[in-house]
Formats: C-alpha cells, structure tokens, sequence
C-alpha cells in the first residue's frame, strides 16, 4: 500500500500540469507492482533493468529470522502481456540469476520482445545470502597434487572449512524451501500468469515451483531436464556418452583421423600413465605468464576434458589437448583449465544444500552401484559421502521424487551431445504429463536455446502455448566446429619451412 | 460582452459544422497522417531489418569449410537463387596456409555500403565474421595455455539509462511532429474561410454592423476555430496511440506507447498552441486581399511552426530551440513518451510567450478591423 502512495507520488513529479485530472487515470498508469523497484544494471547487459527484495522467513518453521530474495526484472521491448512474465530459474545449483541475465536476456530476446524477464537470485546464490566457500587461488589448484590423498579425505577437509565458514543451517536452502521465495516474488510483483524457462537444474526448481503453484503458470520450457526422480549423480555416464561422441567423430573424419590416430587410446594411455605418476612441470600461469608448477593428475586431466564438452568451441580442441598432453605439451589442457571459471561463480554452499538434501539421501544400493560404473559418478559419490553427513542437511521428503504430474502446456529441450543431462533424462521427466513435448537438438550440447534455433521456438511456444505447431526442423542445424588440427586452427596443411 | 462573443461563437461553429468541405480537409489529416506514417514506418522498418536467413554468395568456400560451417549456423549461407543480397564474400587463395601457420586469413567483403537496403546485412556480415575471429583467435590463445581474457585490457560496460520506450530517437521525433502539425492543419481551411472567405461573400461588413466590439468578433472567430484545432488533436491523438502500437517497433528494440496520461497531457498543453494557431490563422487571413492570396500566406506562414517542430525531432539546436514555443511543448511530449520528468521550466515559459503570441495576433486583427482597406478587402 505504502508503496502504491509513492509510485503516485512519482507521477505527480512527472506531470505536474496534468494535476486535476491525475486521480482519474492513476490507476491506470500504476503497474501492478507493489515491490519498491530500483533502476539496477548487471555485467554484460547495458539495459537498465529493475531490482527490488522480497523479506522471506528463513525456516517453514518459526518465522523469527528473515531473508532478502533479491530479484530483477529485464523490462519488455513493448509491455503488450501487463499481467504476464516469463520467470527464468538458473543453473548449478548455485548460479546467480541475476549475475547471468546478459546470458538471459539474449537466450529469451525474441520472447522478451512483450514480455517482462524476472530473474530471481535463489536462496543461498547471488544477492540472496550468498552461500560460498574460499577457492584456492589458480596456483594453488595447479600445484596441489589431488592424487595424494584419498578424494573422500581431501572432500571431509574442505567441507569442515566451509561449515565453519558459512555457520548456518543449509536444510533452509533447499530447492522445496525456496520454491515459495519465487512465488513471493510473483506476488510482489503482480503478475498473475508466468511462463518459466529453467536450465539445467533450474529445471528442477521449475517443476517443483509448477507442483506448487499450477495456477501460476501459463507455460514451461525445460532446458536440459533433469527429471525430479533423478539423482544428478547419475551424470558420469551422460560425460563419458559426450567425449565418446568426440571419439567416435574423429575417428570418422579423414583429417581428424589422419592427424590425431586412435584418439580413443591415446587418452586412455595419458590417464594410465598419470595414475601411475602425476606429471609435475613447470608451466607459464595462464595470466601472468610467470612459471608456475602444475602437478597434473588424472583427475585434473579428466576434470578440464569434461568443461572442455560444454561448448562447441572448447571441444574443438579435445583432440589437440589429448595429442599434445600425450607428448608432454600440456599447454592447451592448461588452457582448457585455466578458461575454467564456470565452477568459480557456482555458491558452494547451496550447491551442497541442494546435493546433500536431495540427491545423496535417496540413492539406493543399485544406483550407487550403477553409477559408481563411470569415473564421475564414482567421485560424486566418494564425495558427497565425505561432505553430506558434516552439512547435515535434511533428506527432503520422497514426494519430491515422484515424476510432475502436470497438465501445464510444458515444452523440454534436449542436446544430444549434453555431458549433463542428455534426452533421455528428459523421456523421464515427461512421464506424467499430460501437454508436453520433447524436441532433440541432435548436435547441441548443454543449454538448447543458447546454441540454436530454440530460442526462436521459446518465444513462439510461449507467445501461443501451442506445441504441436512448433516447427522443430530447424534444430537440425549444426553449430558444431571443426577440430583444430594445429594450435592455429581447423586447418590442416603441411607447415612452411 | 461575454454572452455576445458566446452567441457569436455558436454562430461561428454552426457556420463551420455546415462547411463541411473545410471540416473534412482538416480532419483528413488527423485522421490519415498517423495511419501513412504507420504504414511507412512499418514497410521502413522491414527495409531496414535483415532476413532471418541471409543468402549472399560466397567464393573460395572449400578453402574455408570451418568459416562457411560457422556462417551457416548463424544463417549467412551461401546461395545462387535469385533472393541472394548482392553481398560477396571472396575468400582468399592462400586462406587455409594462413590459417594453419598463424598469419591473418584474408577475406573480402564486395558490398554497396551506400545501398540502404544493405547495410543492415552487411553489418550482420561483419558481425558474425568480428565474432568468428575473436572465437578462433580465442582457441589459439588457449591451445598456447593462455588465458584468452587477456586480449579483453578492458572490460567496458555500458549502462544505458534510457528504457525501450525512450530509444525511439528520431522516430519519436516524427511521431511528435505528426501530432503537433495536426493543431495546425486540421482548421487551417476553417481559420481562411471564417476571416477572408467571409469578407468575400461580404458577410463580415454585415457582421460588423452589428453592435459588437471588432475584438469580440475576433475572439469568437478565434475560439471557434481554436476548438476545431483541439478537436483535431484530440482525434490525431487517439488514431496515433492505436496506429502506432500496431508498428513491430520491437523488433529494433525499443516501442513507442502512447498511453493516456500522455494524451492528456498533450491536449492540455496543445490548448495555448490552438489560441495561437487560430488567431495567427486570422491575422495572416485579413492581411491579405483575397481567399486565395490568404490560402498561399497561410501555407508560408505555417513553414514557421514546422520548421521548429522539425528542428527539435531532427534534434538540431536542442539547447536553445526547447525554450520556443511548438518546440518546447513537442521537446515534452518527446520526453513524456520516454518516460521522463516534464521540462517544466521550458514548458512554462513557452506556453506563457505561445498565449502572449495569441493576444498579440487577436489584438492586432482587431485593430485591422477597423480599417475599411481590410474589411473590403482593398
């Protein structure tokens, strides 16, 4: 209420000489918010954009201690849906929404063009009690030898550290706690429909937000599903399918072929060779070019490979990195390490409320198996089971694990190269609902709608909540790049003398 | 003297409302002109965007696979139908020993940059091809173990502070200035016919027989055709904010809403500019001898407020210029639909010199009234 008074207050300013006539059509000039609203800019997007807080009780329990959820709104190109809003939920978990609207706001541009964005910095990321751990700085990661010890050991070290650190109760920053906080947000801002757009585990909070609250929703676009009855642990197989593929391709390709024989092997050799002995060199540090020493592990070499599946133009390089590691050149796995710093903005500690809570607590004798099968499953697990007894987290309840049953109109988008959550988890998650469809961006990788025609379809999908017109043949396009075959580029000729 | 410059002015208005040619020539143009610009803007705007798949002809495409690989996913493909752009993109013999040993690749981009139709896919063009370059120049760097955010020595960020509804630039200008010119134009024809037309159908000697003040005459002429002047307004702008909200402004990212309280807005402060118009319409009328010769100064003498509306769309002299009258009220409605604070202080005094402009125009016709080289048009 005391809000509306000063958007009046505002208008008076702005139209001094209109005075007379100014009760007669404030209504009609006054938004629906009542969140007070300030003009707000994040990197990379010069828009002005609209930030605002929301106070949420920190626990369901005793409503004593409150929370900031920190939110914004990318305004639309022309405001013809007032009362509509596409809310789009982040990635990790742990990504700050609002730190990544630049990335938003191209991904959704055509579907932003009559709708508001609403971005929303989840509980625990961001502006909204931002939960991390210290990073070790680059030379310290690049020196640490992480084969010495056992990755259960090393896991319990860190999580004491953070604990210590953060000194709160994580079980308050769980997907089901904070699916109100979004809500809220709604609320405060006045929309009565919204069209969700989630990628990657923002796909998760996204159905349980349309378990919820069904009549708050108008549509939904899932982005790389993972499907609520499945433990993102189960990622290791969707990682070794990616490389596979990279494999697979290369050894199809004349030049790849020619230029980088038996791939498959020569990785297989490195990882060996490096779980004997970790390579320990002298290397320029990324930045500042001083030499810096690298102890390359297994891991490390496993670890930089897997970022490396996540974009078109870091695969472009695996063949080389892999060639060249073979023969101690380990410069462009250097590279590929030190471009790393996609983890670096993930909050840690939400990231574990959300793991520890949801993902570890359930996992049967059989999955554990099972996705022990794969190298990072394997990991996942020896870590999760060092860190999540220290959090302490509380299992969330097993409803949370029933597939959504929904009749929302639901669009799910898949890439068949994903190292995350390839189409399969989408067949699953698509199980119990009633208007849904599932499109296949053959050689995408994570993130549909970033690297295709999709964000096209999106925008269509949303404008006319009909999935069955939506014309998918234009996923069909490749975005994929050609190998290097050279630190020079794609290019393969004899060099010049 | 109140009531008979009343009488005299419903007598005014029946006279127009029955000359129903001069009521149609002015109310074409509120009508029309928001509904042509809207048509131009729309038919301007498809020139300007490019087409989603941009076909242009590609040379040397075998020696850059990877490049005509990327083009294409971004929709530059290459084509030989009759659609293509006359854009072309050689690529140059010695593409593929460049870019395997580390030396600049050349390519060439054949284009008439002078071609208005073009420039928009040229530009796209050369997008795709900056992002290309910096995509591989990036690879290199980390295939070195280089961190490629060196090659970024600044990290510029731009905050703009204007919303979609103020990046309409010149746009906004001509939307404006259609409005503004409507005061003038929808009772031009009505301001020459109740002043020199009716000296020569010799009614205004009969009028002036009567017992009645020349000022009071005038006025009641000026009000009457100052009431068609806003009636015009109020329809241009009710065509407008339905016309334009049918243009995809959107789609070059920003929109042009005019919405209620701009309405408002605008009709009160187009209240002095109509006095003003009106009177001006009168004075210019008897100064000359005839309803033709009055058809021909008025159109000159309307140059005056066109070229300040122009001035302020086309932005020239803002500093100066928004104090004037018709520029500073279109300088405000400008920043209305923006969604900014009113320029009050502008406003004020160019409404002030806009009425003081009406009683100068009123007080000088009325005084020409009395002489009998006016009145019988000698």
């Amino acid at each position: 209420m005391t809000n509306n008074r000063g958007r009046i207050r505002t208008l008076f300013r702005h139209s001094f000489i209109a005075l007379g006539l100014l009760s007669a059509f404030a209504s009609y000039a006054t938004t629906p918010e009542t969140a007070e609203l300030t003009p707000c800019y994040t990197k990379g997007l010069p828009d002005r954009l609209m930030c605002g807080s929301v106070e949420q009780p920190l626990s369901a329990k005793d409503n004593n201690e409150k929370i900031s959820i920190h939110f914004a709104v990318i305004p639309a190109i022309k405001q013809v849906h007032p009362s509509e809003a596409i809310l789009a939920f982040a990635g990790g978990p742990g990504q700050s929404a609002i730190e990544v609207a630049a990335v938003f706001a191209r991904v959704l541009r055509y579907a932003r063009e009559d709708r508001d964005i609403i971005l929303v910095d989840q509980r625990g990321t961001g502006k909204s009690t931002l939960l991390q751990c210290d990073m070790d700085p680059l030379e310290a990661q690049f020196a640490f030898n992480d084969d010495a010890l056992p990755i259960f050991e090393y896991s319990r070290a860190e999580t004491q550290k953070c604990k210590t650190k953060l000194n709160t109760n994580l079980s308050h920053f769980t997907t089901v706690a904070a699916a109100s906080d979004f809500e809220a947000v709604r609320l405060a801002l006045g929309y009565q429909k919204l069209h969700l757009f989630g990628a990657s585990y923002g796909t998760r909070i996204a159905q349980e937000y349309m378990r919820r609250y069904p009549q708050a929703v108008a549509s939904a676009t899932l982005d790389g599903v993972v499907p609520m009855q499945q433990s993102l642990v189960a990622i290791g197989e969707a990682i070794d399918d990616s490389l596979q593929a990279i494999f697979t391709d290369c050894a199809d390709t004349t030049d790849c072929s020619q230029q980088y024989p038996q791939l498959e092997q020569q990785y297989q050799t490195l990882l060996t060779k490096l779980e004997v002995q970790p390579a320990s060199v002298q290397i320029p540090h990324p930045r500042t070019h001083r030499s810096i020493s690298l102890v390359l592990t297994q891991n490390k070499v496993r670890s930089a490979i897997r970022m490396a599946l996540y974009s078109h133009t870091t695969r472009a390089l695996v063949p080389l990195a892999i060639s060249e590691a073979n023969r101690e050149n380990y410069l462009p796995l250097v590279g590929l390490m030190g471009s790393d710093t996609a983890f670096g903005s993930l909050a840690m500690g939400m990231h574990s409320a959300i793991v520890c809570g949801e993902d570890w607590p359930a996992l049967t004798a059989e999955e554990r198996a099972r996705f022990s099968a794969t190298y990072f499953g394997r990991m996942m697990i020896e870590s999760l089971d060092a860190s999540c007894p220290i959090w302490q987290v509380d299992a969330v309840e097993k409803s949370f694990y029933q597939p959504l049953t929904t009749e929302i109109p639901t669009l799910l988008l898949s890439g068949g190269l994903d190292p995350a959550t390839p189409p399969e988890w989408a067949e699953l998650a698509m199980v119990n609902m009633e208007h849904a469809r599932h499109l296949i961006a053959a050689e995408a990788t994570h993130g549909v709608a970033a690297q295709s025609c999709a964000d096209k379809l999106v925008a269509e999908f949303i404008d006319h909540g009909e999935l069955k017109t939506l014309d998918a043949s234009c996923l069909d396009k490749t975005a994929v790049r050609r190998y290097f075959m050279n630190p020079n580029g794609p290019v393969l000729v004899k060099e010049e003398p | 003297m109140m009531k008979q410059v009343n009488i005299l002015f419903k007598k005014e208005m029946l006279d127009a409302y029955r000359d129903k040619r001069s009521v149609m020539a002015g109310l074409y143009y509120a009508f029309g002109a928001p509904i042509v610009m809207c048509l131009l803007f729309s038919v301007l705007l498809q020139q300007m965007a490019s087409p989603e798949a941009l076909k242009i002809t590609i040379s040397g495409a075998e020696r850059a696979p990877n490049l005509v690989q990327y083009l294409d996913s971004v929709d530059i493909s290459h084509s030989d139908e009759a659609d293509t752009k006359p854009i072309r993109l050689e690529i140059d013999d010695a593409y593929p020993q460049d870019m395997a040993t580390g030396r600049s690749a050349t390519v060439v981009i054949v284009a008439d940059k002078s071609d208005s139709k073009l420039i928009k896919s040229v530009r796209r063009l050369e997008t795709a091809l900056l992002r290309y370059n910096s995509e591989v120049a990036g690879l290199r760097l980390v295939a070195r173990g280089i961190d490629p955010g060196l090659m970024r020595a600044l990290d510029v960020q731009t905050q703009d502070q204007a919303t979609p509804d103020a990046k309409g630039g010149l746009f906004l200008g001509i939307v404006t200035l259609s409005i503004i010119i409507a005061v003038f134009y929808s009772a031009m024809n009505l301001g020459i016919d109740t002043s020199a037309g009716e000296r020569e159908r010799n009614s205004l000697a009969l009028l002036l027989s009567h017992p009645l003040s020349s000022m009071q005459i005038v006025l009641a002429k000026v009000a009457a055709i100052a009431t068609f002047s806003v009636l015009g307004l109020a329809l241009v702008l009710i065509v407008s904010k339905f016309a334009y909200a049918m243009v995809a402004w959107e789609q070059l990212g920003f929109s042009i809403t005019l919405d209620l309280r701009f309405i408002v807005v605008s009709l009160i402060i187009g209240i002095p500019i109509a006095l003003m118009s009106a009177s001006m319409l009168i004075f210019v009328s008897f100064m000359a001898k005839s309803f033709k010769e009055a058809q021909s100064y008025v159109t000159m003498v309307l140059m005056v407020p066109v070229g300040l509306s122009m001035m302020t769309s086309y932005d020239i002299a803002t500093e100066t210029i928004q104090w004037l009258p018709i520029a500073a009220q279109q300088y405000a409605m400008i920043e209305l639909i923006k969604g900014n604070a009113l320029p009050l202080a502008p406003l004020a005094v160019a409404s002030v010199s806009t009425l003081a402009l009406f009683g100068l125009f009123t007080y000088l016709s009325s005084r020409m009234l009395k002489s009998e080289k006016v009145v019988f048009g000698l």
